[in-house]
């Protein structure tokens, strides 16, 4: 890349004609301070800290804003250089209120760090200073404005990051200010990156507020579990509590954001509602006991229950680690049974998306042009949203075809909003166009799929496009014709060379795919096994009312009196305790080592950052003694690491799907049931913050009014246990549930 | 919010600029909107500009509070705008303020009870050869004193 050659402080350096010369110092270590640049964002060039001298320019210039030429030399510590650094530095300082004992940022504040270096000690201003009123952003941030630089940063974040242009420079002068219009407070789902970016304590962690100086804690390096990224995260911690998470640069994962619910979970962690301590039901009651006595009455118990291998089940929570749900398929088919799997949410599994994905994280950035179909991905995988954002402000046009309109943060092509029993024929035209333009035969389950305008153009798009990407989302899984949406998909993605990103699944599943977590031959999926009434089951971290599809079935199935429940829970629960007979008290995140699984297949291993609260082990732990105890062969670890590369050495022969396309329309009203973002999984349904914002608000059960009348309810009735909201960017015959099952209290 | 005259009148702007750069109109888009709704922008006021610019209401509010030709709060039925800047502030603006707020009663951004004045304090008008000065409406007055105030302000009706 060594297109010239400039000096920097007497040093030759090779660099890229027309880079900035910041870009250039920061790769070569060079210090230069700075406030306004972040790499991430454009170049305001308004704060003027990252003067340096260039030779032969009059006055000194801005590194953040000068582009490089060839024999540039450039003095970054000479006296003019200091000198308006020093300057810059005062007069920053002039109106700032210097109160770093009271400030959360201080000890990890740009602007302290900077006056450290490069400001003098004592202030020559004896004038009064400015004070600026504070606004209420929401539950997430706080604001302390009368700290705030201006230097824009979080006004670019939300221009150009979230999306959403939420703050903004109101005022001038003397008077100017960064503020929110209107005080509705932050809306975006990545509000958080703001604390981040702002180089002062201007914006800062509302949960977080007063409670620690960032010296005194540990950071851990760790992997978010709530979505399928798997975004690289500090778990910053003192005295064995989790007590703040920030972002981890990780150029192909999460880059340097993360999305709030990954930020602020954390403080479900210490809700009162955790499960401490083991328990059994004795005739009926609960008590307290040792773990050794718990385990060993759940052996028992499966020793009296069991008679037949295959009347044990095991089903997991899609948050598992890799090598929790190793551990637990393990153990099951240790004692000969097949009866495993995760897909709680799926109402029938032989009837679901089934689809591999093909492209990178990083390669999203890259496509022009994106189907998105069944997905409202801004709220359901933030950083893949992001990622997508980013194509299309390079140009690529994304087309979607949704049951509903949502909001994207970007431009779309066009959206399409259908039905959910129409999306198989829709997609059967658009195939149908494909191959009738390439001139290849149509096969004969397409036959009365018409070739409409709309499946034309977005069959266009797809082959004229280099680079396309098709993306499956959650709303799809439980479409009557699921499994035909998939195999329609997978055709016309190798008719029309065009990659697939499927993100119907959430959080950890892929990780349950890699340690082959569903049931193999002669085993019964999750909803076969409720039909057949086990004699006993391993629960792992499961809450029935929100995790299963069928959930009235299953918590029944459960609750059987012959049915002998052994539950690993993180948190506790009434239904979980009404039909367990064994309660053993798990960690949550960021207390267990183990593995996620991304999209794209990437393994990301992390370390506990703190010990579960109280009794409370990491279930891997708990499942390795569990299968010692059952005397059962191979669970000599001694670490999860051993487990991780145990997993890595197998590998499963992928199910083979059966390739059956339907597309007749099926006729009736479609539920697509979803949990809310921030209710997705139990972590993040207790994290109070959360649920205090806009997005953790969203509860709804939202149809038109045509559906509406009939199923014969209106606005202000409830559906399936959710208030009832009539809105005609629903597709007819669809009710889009969107709920919110938060648990309130103190953490 | 915006009245269809008003649209019209804005869609002329609009008309002015490439297609894509419809925001180029905010400018006299929110003077016209401000000019039908009393002199005066409220914060739906900016939100109906923005949606009908298609941006976001922030960068609108950014603009509004910019300019000192944007009133937020309830005017007079003539605004004295009042230079405070350095030229006429080395030759007692301040003062001068101090007695106009006296004589009418009001602070500067107050309305005055009856309607008819408000003072807004603003930056160089281009006028120091006169400094002290005032501007109301279309007119300067300059070499202000407090004797030639308040016979000006005694003849606003
Ligand atoms: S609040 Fe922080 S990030 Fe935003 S402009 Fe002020 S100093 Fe910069
Ligand atoms: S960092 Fe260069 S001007 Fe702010
Ligand atoms: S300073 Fe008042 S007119 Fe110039």
């Amino acid at each position: 890349m060594a297109d010239i050659e400039i000096e920097i402080d007497g040093n030759i350096i090779n660099a890229k004609a027309g880079e900035m010369l910041i870009a250039v110092t920061d790769r070569e270590g060079i210090s230069v301070p700075r406030f306004c640049y972040h790499k991430k964002l454009s170049i305001a060039a308004n704060c003027r800290m990252c003067l340096v001298d260039v030779e032969g320019a009059p006055k000194p210039q801005p590194a953040c804003s000068t582009p490089i030429s060839d024999g540039m030399k450039i003095h970054t510590q000479n006296d003019k250089a200091k000198a308006s650094q020093k300057a810059v530095m005062e007069f920053l300082l002039i109106n700032h209120p210097l109160d770093c004992p009271i400030c959360d940022q201080g000890g990890e504040c740009e602007l302290q760090d900077v006056a450290m270096d490069h400001g003098s000690d004592v202030s020559r201003f004896t004038e009064g200073k400015r004070i600026v009123a504070d606004s209420d952003i929401g539950a997430l941030i706080q604001t302390d404005m009368t700290r705030c630089i201006h230097c824009t940063r979080c006004v670019r974040f939300g221009a150009e990051v979230a999306g959403i242009m939420e703050m903004g420079g109101t005022g001038r002068g003397e008077d100017m200010k960064i503020e929110p219009f209107l005080a509705e407070g932050i809306q975006s789902e990545l509000s958080g990156n703001m604390i981040d970016v702002c180089p002062v304590g201007a914006l800062t962690s509302k949960p977080f507020r007063y409670e620690l100086r960032s010296w005194q804690m540990n950071a851990v390096s760790n992997v978010a579990r709530h979505d399928l990224v798997g975004s690289n995260i500090y778990t910053q911690t003192y005295k064995g509590r989790v007590k703040r998470i920030v972002a981890k640069d990780n150029e192909s994962v999460n880059e340097t954001w993360i999305s709030d619910r990954d930020r602020f979970s954390y403080e479900g962690l210490s809700h009162e509602n955790r499960l401490l301590v083991p328990k059994i039901k004795v005739e009926g009651a609960w008590q307290e006991v040792e773990w050794n006595v718990a385990l060993d009455f759940a052996v028992r118990g499966l020793e009296k229950n069991v008679r037949q291998a295959d009347q044990l089940g095991a089903l997991s929570s899609n948050t598992a680690t890799l090598e929790e749900f190793y551990l637990l398929q393990k153990i099951l088919r240790g004692t000969g049974s097949e009866n495993i799997d995760h897909r709680l949410n799926v109402k029938d599994i032989d009837n679901t998306i089934s689809l591999e994905s093909n492209i990178k994280l990083a390669g999203l950035e890259g496509v022009d042009h994106a189907l998105v179909i069944g997905s409202n991905l801004r709220l359901e995988q933030p950083m893949i949203n992001h990622r997508l954002r980013k194509a299309s402000l390079s140009g690529a046009s994304i087309d979607v075809i949704n049951a509903m309109a949502f909001d994207f943060n970007y431009r779309i092509n066009s959206e399409n909003i259908i039905a959910p029993n129409q999306t198989a024929l829709t997609l059967a035209s658009i195939l149908k166009s494909v191959l009738k333009s390439a001139h290849t035969e149509v096969p004969e389950y397409l036959g009365n799929a018409e070739v409409t305008e709309i499946a034309t153009q977005l069959a266009n798009q797809l082959t004229d496009s280099d680079n396309s990407v098709i993306i499956l989302g959650e709303h799809v899984i439980n479409n009557p014709q699921a499994l035909s949406i998939s195999n329609l998909i997978s055709e016309i993605a190798q008719k029309t060379n065009s990659t697939i990103l499927n993100v119907s699944a959430t959080a950890n599943s892929m990780a349950a795919g890699l340690a082959h977590f569903v049931p193999g031959k002669g085993g019964l999926d999750v909803n076969a096994m409720l039909a057949a009434n086990l004699n006993a089951y391993i629960l792992l971290d499961i809450y029935p009312q929100y995790d299963f599809h069928h959930s009235v079935q299953a918590i029944e199935a459960l609750s059987n009196d012959d049915t002998f429940v052994i539950s690993l829970n993180s948190f506790k629960d009434d239904v979980v305790s009404e039909y367990s007979d064994v309660l053993l008290p798990i960690a949550s995140f960021y207390e267990t080592s183990g593995s996620h699984v991304n999209v794209e297949g990437k393994v990301q291993s992390f370390t506990a950052a703190v010990n579960a609260p109280s009794d409370a082990k990491p279930a891997w732990k708990v499942l390795k003694v569990l299968a010692d105890l059952l005397e059962l062969p191979g669970f000599h670890y001694a670490d999860s690491m051993q487990v991780t590369s145990e997993i890595m050495h197998k590998s499963y022969k992928q199910h083979v799907h059966d390739e059956n396309i339907d597309i007749t329309v099926k006729r009736g009203v479609n539920v697509i049931w979803q949990k809310s973002p921030y209710a997705v999984d139990v972590l993040s349904r207790h994290a109070v913050s959360l649920q205090d914002t806009k997005i953790g608000q969203i509860n709804s059960a939202s149809m038109n009014k045509a559906t509406a009348k009939k199923l014969e309810i209106t606005q202000g009735d409830n559906y399936l246990g959710v208030p009832v909201s009539i809105s005609e960017s629903v597709a007819n015959s669809c009710v889009f549930v969107n709920a919110n099952h938060a648990i309130r209290g103190q953490s | 919010m915006i009245s269809t005259t008003a649209k019209k009148q804005i869609d002329n702007w609009i008309a002015k600029y490439p297609t894509d750069r419809k925001s180029s109109a905010v400018m006299e888009a929110l003077k016209i909107v401000q000019a039908e709704n009393e002199n005066s922008l409220t914060p739906e006021a900016i939100q109906a500009v923005a949606d009908y610019l298609d941006m976001p209401g922030i960068s609108v509010a950014e603009v509004a509070t910019f300019y000192e030709n944007y009133n937020h709060r309830p005017v007079g039925k003539h605004t004295i705008r009042f230079c405070h800047n350095i030229s006429c502030m080395l030759n007692g603006s301040d003062d001068l303020i101090a007695h106009l707020e006296k004589k009418l009663g009001v602070k500067t951004g107050e309305v005055t009870k009856d309607g008819l004045i408000n003072v807004k304090k603003v930056e160089c008008l281009g006028a120091c050869v006169g400094a002290p000065m005032f501007q109301i409406g279309d007119q300067y007055y300059e070499n202000l004193t407090a004797d030639k105030i308040d016979e000006i302000v005694d003849g606003l009706k």
